[in-house]
């Protein structure tokens, strides 16, 4: 057991220093200068230019030699500092994550979470019958092949703007600052309604068919054969089917939350709501090294973490694993 | 069970008492209506710094500089004239000394009053910081000095730059000397300057990742010396993720100002969904110059002939028309924009000028030995060299990629191999400013009190390994590099001075065309009457300001539009 | 004999295929759009960037799709978009199935330190969020194409068929065949290709038309969000445009939504078509 963990423990630090380095590298191999990017965008009237160039560039400390830079930023990293970004100067890029992945959390935790569990009900009950199969499933396969920008700005359009129903922009109302009421929270949530409610529908279909995919391999193990021929009732055949269905469903969990921190990209844009994908999108269109790095290394750990729990969960859960262990 | 029913109801009770609670604490932080004054179209990312000195589009809060921080004058536009505004009255008493006497009763924010120590503090800043955008003016200027009285005497050298200098009266913000005298240098210069304070009608209120706060400054000093009192209690400034989403507020009427590029907003106009400035084409003011740098470093372009027949074979009918449907307004060969119209010099145009004229295009190439000697439709150069060219403008900015089709399209019908292309946007800015380009768009010639601004941008000298301010297509000319150096030495009483100094750029602009001045992008606005009425609209007995809230904009009319806002009834 | 085996399985498979409604279903519907995206072009004389018509034209007969706010020609732009939609489908869909096959084979049937480095290489593919790659890519491609998006669709979308098809190899691997054919002294390359990869071609089949679907999805994705081929029409930049330029909000829905529906018929067919597969290979499962 220890050789197992120790061995998975070393491949994931060879993975994490293997991948912030690629991360540290990508910005640095693009062309194009994210100094001279920021001063455009600031359309300076004149001469400025110029001195303004030298100025950001040895704030930034871009005018060291690359080794230095690099060996600055795993400094900078042991110290929980990403750096500077230049799109959104003069933020800590710490400080932009902080700020917004919270929105993203709150967006997407209840909408995977509560799609897994409603998805996993659907698809265990539709592999029951062949008649159910036949017709609930094909919707949850339109589901997940419908394209989301095209399902959430359907959503965003008639719900928002020809019904009314719902508002199509922003986290909370504009009409008011946060603070502790009972309008404040109806505004977050009839805000979040909408985004929520996309992610939802969309998440929800995969999640079904990949329930009742295994529940159906489960059903026609072996073992399913044989607790029938013994005269075990079908309830708690589809019991123990559900245990080793839910398995590799629990990985998918793990993975889809370990993404979390990457925001939600489509859904900030087509509903106007705050995050970090929509800046992640913008620093890239902007050349903005430092937000980009930061971000991504965000994402990097978050997306490792999950991975090294889910090893770790499968040894607890899955004693198949266990087994698997003594062999090579 | 029965302790079962026990945690129900004490849970029930607790529900209870935190629905009293928290109803008790709605008060208060929920706007009205009437009183709040929605915009957007200005803001693109979450505010990160209030520092006046941080070049606009970089500072996001857009309403740091004009609502919180103001300056020495404000400049009107639409009459042409400089406001005074801290200034009671600034004038030349020599060639080289500029007296400026400030107003009576200024305060800040924070009670202090505004002297004329915070003026000669906030120049000399810039003496002592090179950093700062407006360092350059003190290549001639010598000393400014508090000569009492509330009087600020500008000393300069032989030769100053008056056009500058006047366009700088506008562009400066005042900060006050108690607040800032003790910060370092990084502080003033790229620092945040969290809770700013200034002399403004308004004050930072809150902000979060997608909206900026502003609330009315009750204490403002114009309340009493010159009578305006801003309508609005709050200006809630909104950051829409994209101009689709604010489409559809703006359609729900949800937002009162909208400054975003809308399609379509022809139509909502004439359906009266939204109001705009003109009734009808181009329903927008003009406030900046879209000019098509051309590469005159590389070859067709370095050929005047060529660049004429170019200026010829574009079709800004279908630019205006097709692409922008309407919204906006073919520009004058000199690139000069309405506003400053006076100083487009009507014979030169006459003279020189050009309009959509295929033929004409097609005569020219062939006069200047352009033909197509292998017949596949489009012209070789006189040495028998095959042309293909591109015209390029960032992805995503759909309006110029509109643009830059009709472009494309239209050279090639006249003949001229120019294919549109569209790399990212940092790709796009590195080949500007390295000039790697072919021909491209841009658009900083904006609205300003002096024509030199404008070609202080198209001429910009000396031709360096970078171009990060103008002249992106590095026309290297001499004769037209002195003329705008002596234009930018004219006093701007001198308008005669200044008007016969623009007749010659423009005879020898026009002559050589090193870039094609197309189409004027418009000062997009559109309002709604919903909750607020009396916006800026063209006619006799409305008023007429700047309908917008763009950075850099506030002191160009944008505060006066919010002192003349009604609410509807 | 094996051949005869082979054969008798083949047209079992055949006969069920045949039979099989899912499978007839979803396999006519991605047959039309394929027709469509081949002859499309014929169909209509306008090209898709030209302006034609009339501003914002609703559908016709003479505009089928109707046109867009600049007059060009809906269905011309829709019937190109389904082409492009297709090319990276199966161009990056193969390519991932391909890279995944390779790594997953490798991985499942080696075992031990090379298991395990490929492991780590699939983590680090996985991690690496594509965006960081697209970065470079665009910033050194100031012009991209179709065949560089389906490139880099098919590298980075190849982590999730290589764990599958490991899992798949690893399960077979422990087979008695297997062992026969090591035992009687095959090359580990051959064993994979003619042992254990005949009986993983249905896998393989459905997974290449996952990664087919997974490619156009991703594709739309990016093409909407502006990261997608700078030159050309698919339906993602068809739907990119259209809500830049506020086709609902001003009401010209016939520019938004057939793309849209099409991709979700496409992709939708094409999952369809796989739970028919899975029942024409599984007998298990059939209905008969």
């Amino acid at each position: 057991m220890r050789r197992y963990f120790g061995r998975k423990l070393l491949i994931y630090l060879v993975t994490f220093f293997l991948a912030v380095t690629i991360d540290w590298l990508i910005p640095r191999l693009m062309p194009g200068d994210p100094i001279q990017n920021m001063l455009a965008r600031a359309a300076l009237n004149a001469n400025a230019a110029e001195t303004m160039y030298t100025y950001y560039t040895h704030a930034f400390r871009l005018d060291l030699p690359m080794w230095q830079q690099y060996l600055n930023f795993w400094n900078a990293l042991f110290h929980g500092d990403l750096g500077i970004s230049t799109y959104l100067f003069p933020t800590p890029v710490a400080d932009v994550i902080k700020d917004a992945v919270p929105y993203d959390i709150f967006l997407l935790l209840p909408a995977i979470l509560l799609s897994w569990w409603a998805g996993n009900k659907f698809g265990a009950y539709a592999a029951r019958t062949k008649r159910l199969d036949n017709t609930a499933l094909p919707i949850a396969y339109l589901l997940t092949a419908t394209p989301y920008m095209w399902l959430g700005i359907l959503l965003a359009w008639l719900f928002g703007i020809i019904l009314g129903w719902f508002p199509i922009a922003g986290a909370y109302s504009f009409q008011m600052a946060p603070h502790l009421s009972w309008a404040f929270i109806g505004s977050v949530l009839h805000h979040w309604f909408l985004p929520f409610a996309s992610l939802f529908i969309i998440f929800f279909g995969g999640w079904a068919i990949g329930m009742r995919n295994m529940i159906i391999y489960e059903l026609e193990a072996d073992y399913s054969h044989y607790l029938e021929a013994l005269g075990a009732p079908r309830k708690l055949i589809r019991k123990y089917a559900f245990r080793n269905a839910i398995l590799p469903q629990i990985t998918g969990l793990a993975l889809q939350l370990g993404v979390i921190v990457a925001g939600a990209l489509v859904t900030e844009v087509v509903f106007s709501y705050p995050g970090i994908g929509y800046l992640i999108l913008a620093a890239i269109q902007n050349q903005d090294y430092f937000l980009v790095q930061g971000c991504f290394l965000f994402i990097i750990m978050g997306v490792l973490l999950a991975n090294f729990l889910i090893d770790i969960a499968y040894v607890i859960v899955d004693p198949r694993t266990r087994r698997g262990m003594v062999g090579e | 069970m029965w302790s079962r029913s026990k945690r129900v109801i004490s849970m029930l009770v607790l529900l209870l008492l935190s629905v009293g609670v928290l109803g008790a604490l709605a008060v208060g932080q929920v706007y009205e209506r009437s009183e709040t004054l929605y915009v957007g179209g200005a803001a693109w990312g979450p505010a990160s710094t209030w520092n006046p000195f941080q070049p606009g589009s970089l500072a996001n809060t857009t309403g740091t500089l004009g609502l919180v921080y103001e300056t020495l004058f404000n400049y009107d536009p639409l009459t042409n004239t400089m406001i005074p505004w801290l200034a009671e009255s600034g004038e030349w008493v020599g060639d080289n000394v500029y007296e400026v006497t400030l107003r009576e009763g200024l305060t800040w924010s924070d009670g202090a009053p505004l002297t004329a120590e915070d003026v000669v503090f906030t120049m000399n800043l810039a003496n002592q910081y090179e950093a700062l955008w407006f360092a350059p003016m003190w290549e001639y200027l010598v000393n400014v000095i508090n000569i009492g009285d509330l009087i600020v005497q500008f000393n300069f050298t032989d030769e100053p730059l008056y056009q500058e200098f006047d366009n700088n009266l506008y562009n400066i913000p005042i900060v006050p000397k108690h607040l800032w005298e003790d910060r370092t240098e990084e502080d003033i210069t790229i620092g945040a300057n969290e809770n700013p304070v200034g002399s403004g009608a308004y004050l930072y209120d809150t902000h979060g990742a997608d909206r900026n706060v502003w609330l009315r400054n009750e204490n403002w000093w114009a309340i009493d010396a010159l009578g305006l009192y801003p309508a609005p209690k709050r200006i809630v400034d909104i950051r829409f993720s994209s101009n689709n989403v604010a489409l559809g507020s703006v359609i729900m009427g949800d937002l009162d100002l909208s400054n975003h590029f809308l399609p379509g907003v022809a139509g909502l106009s004439d359906n009266n969904v939204v109001k705009t400035y003109f009734d009808g084409a181009p329903y927008m003011l003009s406030a900046n110059t879209a000019v098509l740098f051309l590469n005159t470093t590389i070859a067709p372009m370095d050929d005047a002939a060529f660049r004429k027949a170019l200026a010829y074979a574009i079709n800004t009918d279908d630019i205006v028309n097709v692409a922008y449907a309407q919204l906006v307004a073919a520009a004058s060969p000199t690139g000069l924009l309405p506003s400053l119209s006076d100083f487009a010099d009507e014979d030169v145009v006459a003279d020189l000028g050009w309009t959509y004229d295929p033929a004409m295009a097609a005569q020219i190439l062939a006069d200047a030995g352009y033909a197509d000697v292998n017949g596949d439709g489009y012209v070789e150069a006189p040495d028998g060299s095959a042309i293909a060219l591109e015209v390029t403008c960032p992805s995503g900015w759909t309006d110029w990629m509109a643009a830059i089709a009709v472009i494309s399209d239209s050279c090639k019908a006249a003949g001229i191999n120019v294919e549109d292309v569209t790399p990212d946007y940092g790709a796009w800015n590195t080949q500007l400013q390295t000039g790697t380009f072919n021909m491209t768009l841009n658009n900083w010639a904006a609205m300003s009190n002096t024509p030199w601004t404008l070609y202080n941008l198209l001429f910009r000298h000396p031709i360096q390994a970078q171009m990060q301010s103008g002249n992106f297509g590095r026309y290297d000319n001499q004769e037209i590099f002195d003329l705008v150096d002596a234009l930018a030495a004219i006093p701007t009483s001198d308008i005669a001075g200044m008007k016969a100094a623009c007749a010659d750029i423009q005879t020898v602009m026009l002559e050589e065309v090193p870039m094609i001045p197309l189409w004027y992008n418009g000062l997009w606005a559109q309002y709604s009457d919903a909750v607020w009425t009396n916006w800026p609209v063209d006619g006799d007995n409305t008023p007429s300001r700047l309908p917008t809230t763009w950075s850099g904009y506030w002191q160009l009319g944008g505060l006066m539009m919010l002192c003349e806002l009604e609410p509807a009834e | 004999m094996p051949e005869a085996k082979d054969r008798k399985k083949r047209n079992e498979f055949l006969y069920f295929a045949l039979r099989n409604n899912k499978l007839k279903i979803g396999a006519s519907i991605v047959l039309l759009f394929l027709v469509l995206a081949l002859v499309g072009t014929l169909l209509t004389d306008r090209a898709p960037e030209a302006f034609v018509g009339p501003l914002s034209a609703p559908p016709s007969a003479e505009y089928w799709f109707g046109t867009t706010c600049f007059g060009q020609d809906v269905f011309a732009q829709f019937v190109v978009g389904v082409r492009a939609t297709f090319i990276v489908g199966a161009l990056g869909g193969g390519l991932a199935t391909l890279i995944g096959m390779l790594v997953g084979f490798v991985a499942g049937y080696r075992g031990g330190m090379i298991d395990e480095s490929l492991n780590v290489l699939t983590n680090i593919v996985l991690v690496i969020p594509t965006f960081a790659l697209l970065l470079i890519i665009s910033a050194y491609f100031e012009v991209r194409g179709l065949i560089l998006e389906s490139v880099f669709i098919g590298v980075t979308a190849w982590p999730w068929a290589a764990r599958a098809i490991r899992s798949q190899t690893l399960s077979l691997r422990s087979r008695e065949f297997v062992d026969l054919a090591r035992m009687s002294g095959m090359k580990p390359l051959r064993i994979v290709f003619t042992e254990i990869a005949p009986n993983m071609m249905s896998y393989l089949v459905m997974a290449f038309i996952l990664e087919f679907g997974g490619a156009i999805l991703i594709a739309a994705t990016l093409d909407f969000i502006g990261l997608g081929p700078t030159t050309g029409f698919s339906l993602g930049i068809m739907m990119q445009y259209a809500v830049l330029w506020g086709a609902l909000p001003l009401g010209t829905w016939w520019w938004f939504v057939p793309p849209g529906a099409a991709i979700a018929a496409i992709v939708g067919a094409l999952y369809f078509m796989n739970v028919g597969l899975d029942e024409v290979f599984n007998p298990k499962l059939r209905e008969t």
